[in-house]
């Protein structure tokens, strides 16, 4: 009975090969796009030559539902449908899922997932490249277990290193290209009586003194001047122990720069700290024309590294995707997803496919979903339009919930903006059900979306995460992974298996 | 909780008064200046990109206004003040360090006590807007900006 089974199925298979291009829906263009790509699939080769550079992007916070909000959006503002819209690493050749959580959290932080990238291995929620058996905000238990980064492997190799972040320097995903911490908060100043650890900012300027980092570009200026001292950028600097940093970094021969015209004058001969803001940048939408966006930093990044002809690391974060979902405010968060991408198609622009692996991936995802049923088209940053009898294009009526209103695309599970209101006895409600919701209201750049469980923050998610990738060995990315293989990827990819 | 020391704007408050002084005025009060029946302004109204107090912002200085936003939890117990925000926020903006929001609040103070309405309920304030170096003797919160003789509602 097998053995008939069997051959039926290879009689159709072969039956459905032969008659393929007869079938009433050959002409259709979504059938030759299929068939395309199957070419393209046939066309992939394995590239096992020596990754001379890597570039690891993270998109902090940008899971796959993250991702998908970001190619509507971007597909959407080109005057399309938004789904079909392919965003530069979309066409990368290689796809893995990654799990992202921590040793001991089911739903992980950006520190020990940063950290996982960077070290290859797990590590323990809210700490950074400290072993396994370190605990957080316990200093006591960091001499012993710092771990070996792939900067300093990279160092030892010859190769320069860099670190470019849309949010502070010393926050969690760049900080993991330097530090050692048992608690990702200490960015300017570790508990008293802490002797076995520096602060992360003071990481950093001893990594670049080190010649561990050369190019150091994001936020979070105040951390590296005292109290009373003006920053780079002109705001005030916060360090309590008095120490200036940015001096120490100056008398070591780096060039300090505060925005983009002196980012653009960089003469690129020595190493480079770039605090473009006091604290995170900018998002995206708010982004004043003085600062560089995030593609601008990339650039510049990977024109000072490539000088060295041994190659280079890089890593580049974009993090207000993350903090923007945080604020359960969709809009900032695609459009900050949108800089993430126009940075990845500046680093592919300008490097070769044949010597630098790109790898393009995200921290962790967030309690983030969509709603549907919406017909295509929809505008993802607004109400959910009904799907059209006939045609392709969303109608003009939105979809109602059972309480016959209005709601958007995207949602969260929990954050600020909660439906439910805490009432005077202290309990929460929605005595008046939830807001009613226009379309005007939707699109605002402010608009925070209904979620339901109030919480102070919207929090991440123990979702997978996509990763995608070109260049040496980035074909060892397949299936579902985890995330500290990352690094292992990269370390042989830059040895070529050896 | 140390509000002594918070300006709630990432850069300079003198600093940004004096490059609103040395930009010229494009726009006038009265075409600034509210009219009946007109949408109430928004926090974003105030400021433009890079965190600097807005042309319409500086015009309005000493007029009466409506704005739209959330209240923020009062930082003090029985005060006339409180923080506008312009997104729901659960937790004092300026009471964590390292965190700041720098164009996205409007301080507001009150002709009385604040009576709290939840943070995620939208609502509005009517008040005049003034633009000017102020600390409060009572919280020590040092602003540029804010709205006084204001009265609020739930939008």
């Amino acid at each position: 009975m097998n053995k008939l089974f069997t051959a039926s199925v290879l009689a159709l298979a072969t039956a459905s090969t032969a008659f393929a291009q007869d079938l009433p829906q050959a002409g259709s263009t979504w059938f030759t796009d299929g068939q395309a790509t199957i070419e393209t699939m046939l066309a992939k080769q394995a590239n096992t030559g020596r990754a001379l550079n890597v570039i690891l992007f993270v998109a902090d916070g940008n899971g796959v539902a993250s991702n998908y909000m970001n190619r509507m959006w971007a597909g959407q503002q080109e005057g399309g449908m938004g789904d079909d819209y392919v965003q530069p690493f979309e066409a990368f050749p290689e796809l893995a899922l990654v799990k992202t959580y921590n040793i001991n959290a089911q739903t992980p932080d950006s520190a020990p997932t940063a950290g996982a990238m960077n070290t290859g291995v797990k590590q323990r929620f809210n700490l950074i490249n400290l072993g396994e058996n370190a605990v957080h905000d316990d200093c006591s238990t960091v001499a012993g277990n710092e771990l070996t980064l792939f900067s300093e492997l990279m160092t030892q190799a010859g190769k320069s290193v860099g670190a470019v972040t849309s949010a502070r320097l010393t926050h969690a995903t760049p900080a993991a290209v330097y530090a050692k911490t048992a608690n990702r908060n200490w960015e300017d100043a570790v508990p008293e009586g802490c002797t076995a650890q520096k602060d992360i900012a003071s990481q950093l300027v001893d990594a670049m003194k080190a010649g561990t980092l050369d190019v150091a570009l994001g936020g979070g200026a105040r951390y590296f001047v005292p109290e009373g001292t003006e920053t780079p950028n002109g705001g005030q600097g916060g360090r309590a122990d008095g120490v200036n940093l940015v001096e120490m970094a100056r008398e070591a021969g780096i060039d300090i720069i505060a925005d983009k015209a002196e980012l653009d004058a960089l003469d690129g001969s020595k190493p480079v700290l770039g605090l473009i803001a006091d604290s995170h940048a900018a998002y995206e939408a708010d982004r004043a024309e003085t600062e560089p966006s995030l593609a601008d930093m990339t650039k510049r990044a990977i024109e000072l590294l490539s000088t060295n002809e041994n190659g280079f690391y890089l890593e580049v974060e974009s993090g207000r995707v993350d903090h923007a979902n945080h604020a359960t405010n969709a809009k900032r968060a695609m459009i900050d997803g949108k800089a993430f991408a126009d940075a990845v198609a500046m680093a592919d622009e300008m490097t070769d496919d044949a010597d630098t692996l790109i790898i393009v991936t995200a921290d962790h995802e967030h309690a983030i979903a969509m709603n549907g049923y919406c017909g295509r088209g929809t505008p993802i940053d607004g109400l959910c339009f009904d799907v059209a009898q006939t045609g392709i294009l969303h109608t003009d009526e939105p979809v109602l919930a059972a309480d016959g209103k209005p709601y958007t695309v995207v949602g969260y599970l929990n954050g600020a903006s909660s439906v439910l209101v805490e009432q005077e006895d202290g309990t929460f409600a929605a005595p008046d059900g939830r807001p009613d919701l226009t379309q005007e209201q939707a699109q605002d750049i402010d608009y925070t979306q209904q979620v339901l469980i109030p919480k102070d923050s919207e929090s991440h998610s123990g979702v997978d995460v996509a990763l995608y990738a070109k260049g040496p060995w980035a074909h060892l990315f397949d299936g579902t992974v985890e995330q500290n293989y990352i690094f292992h990827v990269m370390d042989y990819a830059v040895n070529a298996g050896e | 909780m140390m509000l002594t020391r918070r300006s709630f704007l990432g850069q300079s408050p003198l600093a940004l008064l004096g490059a609103g002084l040395s930009t010229p005025f494009l726009i006038t009060a009265a075409q600034a200046a509210p009219q009946a029946g007109d949408a109430p302004l928004k926090i974003r109204d105030l400021y433009d990109k890079g965190a600097v107090l807005s042309p319409r912002a500086r015009a309005l200085d000493g007029t009466r206004i409506a704005i739209s936003g959330f209240m923020a939890p009062p930082l003090k117990a029985d005060a006339a003040f409180f923080v506008l925000t312009k997104m729901p926020m659960a937790t004092c903006p300026f009471c964590e360090p390292g965190v700041e929001w720098p164009d996205t609040i409007l301080p507001v103070y009150s002709k009385r006590r604040v009576d709290v309405i939840p943070f995620n309920v939208p609502i509005e304030a009517r008040g005049v807007l003034r633009l000017s170096e102020f600390i409060d003797p009572e919280t020590g919160f040092w602003s540029i900006i804010r709205l006084e003789d204001a009265r609020y509602a739930r939008s």
